[in-house]
């Protein structure tokens, strides 16, 4: 068989696009892997890890990024004065009402004043809860799925507060030890 | 395209247009589209935009140029990018056919500085370009992409194999609930089994090939291929250097795999050495 001479127009884009000699050295002034060309004629015939591969994303990259530290702040809750955050940790608190029963996940705050679940966005508490009103305390096990997990139940203004966190120990330990100051049940 | 002994300032003044700015205090550049063993040659506006194009000799290798401003050619437009990507291919085809096999640059490699800076970079990168346009010298790069029929090398695999025939033959006399989990068993064992065949077969065809080659290298990208061979699974994709005199024999090797039952085999080129041109620092 002879060789074809017909290429497609994809297999001319990816040869010279991604292939052929890319000097390195400091009289270049380019070459073609930062985005010269329109993104989507490089998607067309180069993979993603090429793209990463000459920088092709930085740029992409470095827009998400700042999106994000826009978006999904990293700053602290807002604190009261004299206000210290004790643990931060990643969990869930059960809410129920009407039909709608779920886990809602968020970061909870252990401060020396508050227990908060923190949701990043829309930014705002879930539950802001004063230490001094915590009424109780305990660990419970609970079936979920099959599989058996512990969390951690408070009672607050008579209702049943359902936390899940990955430490329970730690957890319930530096809630408790916050909360010395009042003494629980 | 053609020859002229008018020298290198006849030509900076004809790319004028080509390097709007440079007067005004633009940093001033000079496209590569490759590498080649050859003299001084005027290509005239073949290039990128209708560039002029030519050569600047350094001893007996030249490099291939446009003169334009220090900046890469970018664009939104896709069919204008396209375009320009077209327009280097062909540069390196005319640089092929005027001075045999080049050097092929990736798009956009932009020297910065007139022609006595690529002078200078030649003549510092000379000993290696020159061994390097020797070991691509009266070859070229061939692609060679080898598919298969799923159906036709999964009935050989039944047939040929005693214990999956067996099992085959067990699943007739099974009641239709029993049948159906065990024919998925089959299933699985026979996409195993063609799996492995695939790749002894990639292997075989692979050193069969680099012996007509004088440089293989496997394509880790599924390569985007014509409609035609879309329905079909890609056993292995390859680009080889190839002297020219074995261009012959290594099509008739692949004119043997194209004839098994169930194969076909996709064989492109002349390209530029693309996917063997290397540079080092």
């Amino acid at each position: 068989m002879k060789p074809e001479r017909e290429f497609g127009l994809v297999e001319i884009l990816d040869r010279i696009l991604n292939k052929g000699v890319i000097l390195n050295a400091d009289l270049i002034i380019t070459v073609a892997g930062v985005p010269l060309i329109g993104v989507s004629l490089r998607a067309a015939v180069s993979s993603v890890e090429t793209m990463l591969d000459y920088g092709m994303m930085d740029a992409f990259d470095q827009k998400t990024r700042e999106w994000y530290k826009e978006n999904y702040s990293t700053a602290d809750i807002p604190l009261a004065e004299g206000e210290e955050i004790i643990r931060r940790t990643f969990g869930s608190l059960w809410y129920s009402q009407g039909i709608i029963s779920s886990w809602r996940p968020g970061f909870w705050y252990l401060t020396n004043k508050r227990l908060i679940l923190w949701r990043r966005v829309p930014e705002g508490a879930l539950l802001d809860m004063p230490l001094d009103e915590i009424e109780a305390l305990r660990v419970k096990t609970e079936v979920d799925f099959g599989n058996e997990r512990e969390e951690i139940n408070l009672l607050f203004r008579e209702a049943t507060v359902r936390i899940r966190v990955s430490d329970v120990a730690d957890f319930r330990g530096a809630i408790k030890k916050a909360v010395t100051a009042k003494p629980l049940s | 395209m053609k020859e002229t002994k008018a020298g290198i300032e006849r030509q900076e003044s004809e790319t004028e247009a080509c390097a709007k700015g440079v007067a005004e205090g633009s940093a001033e550049g000079r496209y590569i589209y490759s590498v080649v063993t050859g003299s001084e040659f005027d290509f005239g506006n073949i290039g990128i935009k209708g560039c002029s194009v030519y050569t600047i000799p350094y001893k007996e290798i030249a490099a291939v140029v446009h003169s334009c401003l220090a900046e890469p050619y970018d664009t939104e437009n896709d069919d204008e990018a396209k375009g320009w990507v077209l327009e280097h291919s062909y540069v390196i085809d005319c640089a092929t056919n005027a001075f045999g096999t080049v050097l092929p640059f990736s798009f956009d490699v932009i020297i910065k500085g007139g022609n006595e800076a690529v002078r200078g970079w030649l003549s510092q990168n000379y000993d290696h370009l020159r061994e390097e346009l020797y070991r691509v010298k009266d070859r070229s790069e061939y692609s060679i992409q080898i598919f298969f029929d799923e159906k036709p090398l999964s009935e050989a695999v039944l047939s040929q194999n005693p214990e999956l025939s067996k099992l085959k033959a067990d699943i007739d006399t099974m009641s239709k609930g029993t049948a159906y989990l065990y024919l998925r068993k089959l299933d699985l064992k026979v996409k195993e089994e063609v799996s492995k065949e695939i790749s002894k077969l990639a292997e075989e065809f692979g050193s069969c090939i680099g012996e007509q080659a004088d440089e293989v290298k496997v394509e880790r990208k599924v390569p985007k291929v014509p409609e035609n061979y879309r329905d079909k699974k890609l056993v292995v994709a390859l680009n080889c250097l190839v002297r020219d005199e074995k261009v012959e024999t290594l099509g008739n090797l692949l004119d043997d795999i194209n004839s098994r039952e169930g194969f076909a085999v996709r064989f492109t080129g002349p390209w530029a050495p693309f996917s063997f041109a290397r540079l080092k620092r």
